[in-house]
């Protein structure tokens, strides 16, 4: 079993008002390995709670593809929380 | 999975949408019809006049999603080629923001298809505009892409 203290690298980004909420387009962020994209949300709350009033109008996505809440990540993932589309 | 791509077009571009050469890539001597649609940019927006228009994307899984969106199109309906093409960065009042073009043996095909296509890209793919006006600016109202409700497994290998 992996110790629980390991930590993986994942990349986030951020789109539309969140990009202009969180004050940046990418990040690079340490988490424990199997975080949930949930849990990697939670964290970037902690620091802006703004953010979680967003978090029932986003949808995530890890590796270019839409992704439930619950997904564990791991190392070179790469997560985006997107707002409502508006393309067209 | 991802389909043979039949000569198809899809691109996210910074520059004008030359919507005449695309309706012309679709078509083939063998086709009997293009429909196309092509969404521009208007002038207002809940009765405030628009100033203009900016698009940002998460490109590279906008264009998967796009190309998805194609091979959906090719199984589902009796086509030829598609041209999907959506313009970022800023906009002015009539000008291309996204264009479809797909060609088919025979209308029926080519008309649902392509309304399927435009529908479709408008919910789930990762594309935001933002409108500006004289006193403002806000990120328009979108539509939240269907996201899967469990948590995922890793796929077995099909």
């Amino acid at each position: 079993m992996a110790p629980v203290s390991q930590t993986v690298r994942v990349k986030v980004l951020f789109f539309g008002r969140l990009k202009e909420l969180v004050g940046r387009a990418e990040d690079s962020i340490e988490i424990a390995d199997a975080a949930t994209v949930e849990q990697l949300f939670a964290l970037y709350v902690a620091r802006n709670s703004e953010l979680g009033k967003y978090r029932s109008s986003l949808v995530a996505s890890r590796n270019q593809e839409f992704a439930a809440w619950g997904t564990p990540l791991h190392s070179g993932d790469e997560v985006a929380f997107l707002p409502p589309v508006s393309g067209g | 999975m991802t389909t043979p791509l039949h000569d198809d077009i899809y691109q996210l571009v910074r520059g004008p949408i030359d919507i005449a050469a695309l309706a012309r890539h679709v078509r083939a001597p063998e086709d009997g019809a293009t429909v196309t649609f092509d969404g521009f940019v208007r002038n207002q927006s809940h009765n405030r006049p628009t100033l203009y228009l900016d698009y940002e994307a998460y490109e590279s899984m906008a264009l998967a999603k796009m190309r998805e969106i194609g091979a959906q199109l090719h199984e589902k309906y009796r086509i030829h080629r598609v041209a999907m093409v959506h313009r970022l960065g800023r906009l002015e009042i009539g000008e291309t923001s996204v264009f479809i073009a797909v060609s088919a043996p025979h209308r029926a095909a080519a008309f649902d298809a392509c309304r399927f296509a435009i529908d479709t890209l408008k919910r789930t793919v990762p594309i935001w505009k933002k409108e500006y006006f004289e006193d403002g600016a806000v990120w328009a109202d979108g539509e939240l892409p269907p996201a899967p409700a469990a948590t995922s497994r890793a796929k077995p290998a099909s």
